[in-house]
Parts: C-alpha cells; structure tokens; sequence
C-alpha cells in the first residue's frame, strides 16, 4: 500500500472524517442553541417543502424545519450512543486484559461466555427494557452497552495476550517489576491503541442502534426530534415526499461512515507496524514467561 | 496464520467437534438460564402494577388487584414464579397475554416464520450477491471491477437496514412500482406474491452482510490464487474456470462463509428493521406492541424464544463451520 508510508494523519480520509465528526460534536453541544428555527413550530402553510433559502433543508408533515429538527435532534442521539459505548467500554476491557493473567479456568469462562452473549440481539433486549422501565433512550441504551461489551472483551483480550508474550515483558519480569507494574506499562499501554480503534467502529454501531431504536419508536417522546424519529415520520409521509428520508438516511450514514472510516485508517496503520507489531506474520517468541497467558489461542481464533 | 504445531498429533476431526459441541452446550445451559432470568426479572422490575394495568384505572380496587394477583400467581416469590415460568416454557407453554388472553407461543408460532422466510432469503442473497462480486474482484483485482465492488462495499458497510430499506422502498415500489412496499403474504397463499412481498426486505438486510462477504472473499481469493498450487494447475493445463471453483473458491470460501453464519442469527434481529419498513406482521412487531401496553407475558415469551433461537444456530452454525474447515492452519482459518 502506498500511504502505509505517511503518517494517519495526514491521510485525507482520516481529515475528512475527523472534520466530519467535529462538526458532529459541535452540533451536539450548541445544536439546540444554533438551530435556525425553532424544531417544534408547526406551520401548516409550508408542508413538506423542498430546500430552500428559507428552509435550508426543507420541512416535514408537520412544516416543521427539518434542519433545525435535526440539529436539535443530534445532541440525545450522540450523547445515549456514548453512554453505550461507554457501558460496552468498561464492562469489556477491563476483564478483557485480566482474563489474560488470572488462568485458564476464568478465560474459558469468559470466552464461551462472551460467545453467547455475542450471538444475542440488542434490538430485543432494549425494547423488553423500555417495556420494564418506560419508555426512554437512556435506560434503553444499557443493555445495547452491555451487549457491546464481548466485542470490546474479545479485541482487549487478544491484543492483551498478544503484547503478554513478548520479551519485554519478560525482560521487565527479568528485573524484578511487579506483575502490576507489568500490565500497567508494558501491557495496558500497548494496548490502548486497539481500543481507541474499537471504540471508534463502537460508537458507529451504537449510533446505528440509536437511530435504529428512535426509528422504531423508542425513547422517543413524541414531538422531540431524533434523527431516528425524523427518519420514521419520513417514511410515512412516502407518497407526498418520497425523498425526504434521505436527508436524515444520508446524515447517519455520514456520521457512521466517518467513524468507521477514521477506525479503518488507524487500524491500517498499526497493522503495518508502528502502533503494534504484526502477530500472524512474525508469531511472537514464546520463552519462559512466568506470567502464564491462557494458551488457547487457536481455540479463540476458531471461533472468531 | 497460527503457528502450527507440528510436534503434537492433532486429534481426530470427529472428537474435535465433539468436544466443541459439548462445551458449547455446557455453556448455553447457563447462558439460557441467566438471559432467561434477566428475561424474567425484567418484567418484575417494571414498578407497573400488571393487575392494575390489566383492570384499568376505574376497576382497579385494591381488592380486585389482590384477587387479580392471586390467579395470576403474582404474589409469590420472585424465584418461584421464574421457576414456574421457566419449567413451563420449557413444555411450550409460555403463558397467555394480559389482554388479549391469546396464548404467546401460539402469536410467536404465528410471527416466526415471517422473519424466518426473510432472514433465510436474506442469508441467500447475500451469499449470491457477496459471492459473485467477492469472485470477480478477486479475478480481476486492481481493475475497474475490483474497485467499483470495493467503492460499493464501503457504502453499503455503512448504510443501516432500515435506510436501505427506504431507499429500496422508494426506488422499486414508490417510482418503479414494481413491488408491493407493505404488507405480507404466506407461502401457503400464493408462493409468487410470498416472495414479492419478501424480497425487497430480505435484500435490504442482505447488503451490508453481501458487503462483509465480498470483502473477506476478496482478501482469501487474492491470497488464495497466489498459492503455488494455483500456478500448478496452471502450469498443468487445467481450465481456469475448474481451477477458480474447485481449487481457488473451495479454498478460500471458508472465512465468508463464516461471516455469513455468523450473521444469519443476526438477521433474525435485522429481519426488525425490515419489519417496521415494510409494516410486516413479525416478532418485532409483537414485540413492539406488547412494549408500549406492557404486555409483559409477551414480552418475555418473545426475548426468551429469540435468545435461544439465536444461541442455539449460532451453536450450529459455528460447530458445522469448524468441522468443516476444521483444520486451523491455512488460509481457512
């Protein structure tokens, strides 16, 4: 690959997304504050209009400014997806790096268990929550964090695993470094890479979920805008304006896409060396490390 | 690639897949067990009072909700009646909704096969549409074809069901007109429309799975065809087409094919989105429903027949794949 030479940064992909996810972010704090028109105002003169100077983005069923609704919209829809990955963060690496140094027993565990909670589907899980707990995003979004988790766990643990063997590692044992200091600085450290890239294609799964679950109805108090919600009441208005839902389609394909792209370019870049050394090609030298990894990589990587 | 370890013989294929099979289903019991009971407290959770919710605000008389609580069984422990649940479920009974007194399994038997018939189909079209561009690109990597599919594949990567499924509405029902945008028909009725009325949100869920698949295809094919087995058969006269799809493809199916198993209980989930799309009468629609008047009956009978529907094929699927490519070291893996 040509750009495995320059630095990610200075990649236009990753300036592309990054700009994109700025612009995100300031929409989620000022959104509601900078939104041209007031995203409630009902104005039965200018039903589903086209763009226009006065409508940038045009206006919904309603004559509602589909803009000022989107931006209004943004700050819940980004701030429950960070709750989620959030959630997903610290329920999956923190037993992702210990499932490494505390034995085959607690590893077997956690690995079959993450399997099956792998398998089951977050879009069930938060309806049956709102159907217990009422009906909100916030509450609705911890069990989509808690099934975000084994995908957190299983990157931790294999780049855990990966960085345990290496003979740093054991030249720090050679001096005499507590097992703590040793995940501390020579494994947590090394790792914090992979799960920067995680959270990234995280938050892009979790923003799916949320515009998926506002779409779907749910935690949405009816005249607050998600981007979701818009979404949906595009869809039922099909017949009088048949593309009105690509403009919020098109703003959360945006927004994944920039975090799935920003994930891609710095996953390249470790891949080719820099930020952590490439397992499958150069396996790395097992010697007599006291601290005992579970060894049964095979079996995950099958599973995977 | 893992380091193959030559010094230990590796145990007969059969065992192997015994073994997985087992701790697989020594793990799914507990698994079971503990979704299930979150399944359950879930619905005690809920502070709403299901004897009031059940009589309404005027009939709800403390005494009439007692009495209500009693037939219902619930004024016993919490463990009691999971315990209850749980062994009752397992005969099929799953209890019967607080309103309409239909019983669950009977509106879950009924719901079932819609999202069965879409996932299925989708898994189909997806290993189609997947594996004809995966191949192509592959065969003529680096040129216009390689990169459109690798263009088409980051853009339907990104793009959830429930859009593409807009999308689609909008393209083939709302200007082309050429197939229905709601509604559902059983194979029983008429096998034509079933399928009309299937394929535009099987093929909404199956893009981004035909994305995933495309791409690992690529990757395994590229590697696959540079193998000196390849250039032997080459070498020997064979025609390239036998070459590409008994010795390429067979090779090199193995990491999509996992993918796609991987995804097919997924799409039972997916099959959600294309529900509330095309306002098809499946088990998300139940679900949905049964949510927003607190059918918790419903609730629970859906989320427990879901999750273990969902374990159990992945259980399948993933024990068929590593029997299949069960050998670790190469480029199936």
């Amino acid at each position: 690959m040509s750009r495995a030479g320059r630095p990610v940064w200075r990649l236009p992909s990753v300036w592309i997304a990054m700009g994109i996810l700025a612009v995100v972010a300031f929409v989620t704090v000022f959104g509601s504050a900078l939104a041209p028109q007031n995203p409630l105002t009902v104005n039965a003169n200018a039903l589903f209009q086209g763009p226009s100077a006065h409508h940038l983005l045009g206006t919904d069923y309603l004559g509602r400014d589909v803009l000022s609704r989107l931006m209004a919209g943004t700050r819940l829809s980004v701030l429950t997806a960070l709750e989620a990955v959030g959630i997903g963060l610290i329920l999956g690496t923190i037993p992702g790096v210990a499932t490494v140094f505390l034995g085959r027993w607690f590893d077997f565990l956690a690995n079959r268990f993450t399997d099956a909670l792998m398998t089951l589907p977050y879009i069930f899980f938060a309806v049956a929550v709102t159907a217990a707990l009422g009906n909100g995003l916030v509450q609705a979004m911890v069990p989509v964090g808690i099934l975000l988790a084994p995908f957190f766990f299983r990157i931790t643990r294999a780049a855990t695993l990966e960085h345990a063997r290496t003979q740093y590692v054991e030249a720090a044992e050679l001096i005499g470094a507590s097992k703590r200091h040793i995940i501390r600085v020579h494994v947590v450290r090394k790792v914090l890479p992979t799960i920067a890239v995680t959270t990234a294609s995280m938050t892009a799964a979790a923003l799916l979920a949320v515009s998926f679950l506002t779409f779907l109805g749910i935690g949405v108090q009816p005249p607050a805008p998600t981007w979701g919600g818009v979404l949906s009441s595009d869809l039922a208005y099909l017949a009088q304006d048949p593309w009105a839902p690509f403009i919020p389609g098109a703003l959360i394909a945006i927004t994944v896409g920039a975090l799935n792209a920003l994930a891609d370019a710095f996953r390249d870049r470790s891949g080719s060396g820099r930020l952590a050394p490439v397992t499958a090609l150069t396996p790395p030298v097992k010697t007599h490390s006291t601290l005992e990894p579970a060894d049964d990589e095979r079996r995950s990587q099958s599973v995977a | 690639m893992t380091v193959i370890d030559l010094a230990r013989p590796r145990p007969p294929r059969g065992r192997v897949a015994l073994a997985r099979l087992g701790g697989g289903l020594a793990v799914l019991i507990p698994i079971v067990a503990i979704s299930s009971f979150i399944t359950y407290s879930l619905g005690a959770l809920s502070n709403s009072n299901p004897a009031a919710t059940i009589l309404g605000q005027d009939a709800a008389t403390p005494a009439a909700v007692a009495r209500l609580d009693q037939s219902l069984g619930l004024n016993r422990p919490l463990i009691v009646q999971y315990w209850d649940w749980l062994t009752q479920a397992a005969q099929g009974n799953l209890g019967r909704s607080y309103f309409t007194q239909i019983p669950v399994a009977q509106s879950i038997a009924q719901r079932l096969p819609v999202d069965l018939s879409i996932a299925l189909l989708a898994v189909l079209l997806a290993a189609l549409i997947g594996g004809t561009a995966g191949t192509l690109a592959a065969v003529r990597r680096g040129g216009w074809i390689d990169r459109a599919v690798t263009m088409a594949c980051s853009a339907a990567s990104t793009l959830p069901a429930f859009v593409v499924g807009i999308i689609l509405v909008v393209l083939f029902s709302m200007t082309a007109h050429l197939l229905p945008a709601n509604g559902y028909v059983g194979p029983s009725t008429s096998v034509p429309q079933w399928l009309a009325h299937i394929i535009l949100p099987a093929l909404a869920l199956a893009l981004a799975v035909s994305a995933d698949v495309a791409r690992q295809l690529r990757t395994s094919l590229v590697s696959v065809l540079e193998q000196n087995y390849i250039v032997g058969a080459q070498v020997r006269g064979l025609p390239y087409r036998r070459i590409l799809f008994r010795h390429a493809l067979r090779n090199a199916s193995g990491p999509a094919l996992t993918i796609l198993g991987n995804d097919f209980p997924l799409m039972l989930a997916g099959a959600v989105a294309a529900e509330a799309v095309f306002s098809l009468p499946g088990l998300g629609q139940l679900l949905l429903e049964s949510a927003q008047t607190r059918d918790i009956p419903v609730v629970q009978g859906v989320l427990l027949v879901v999750s273990c529907f969902v374990i159990v094929v992945n259980l399948i699927v993933n024990t068929a794949l590593n029997w299949l490519y069960r050998t670790g070291d190469g480029v199936g893996t």
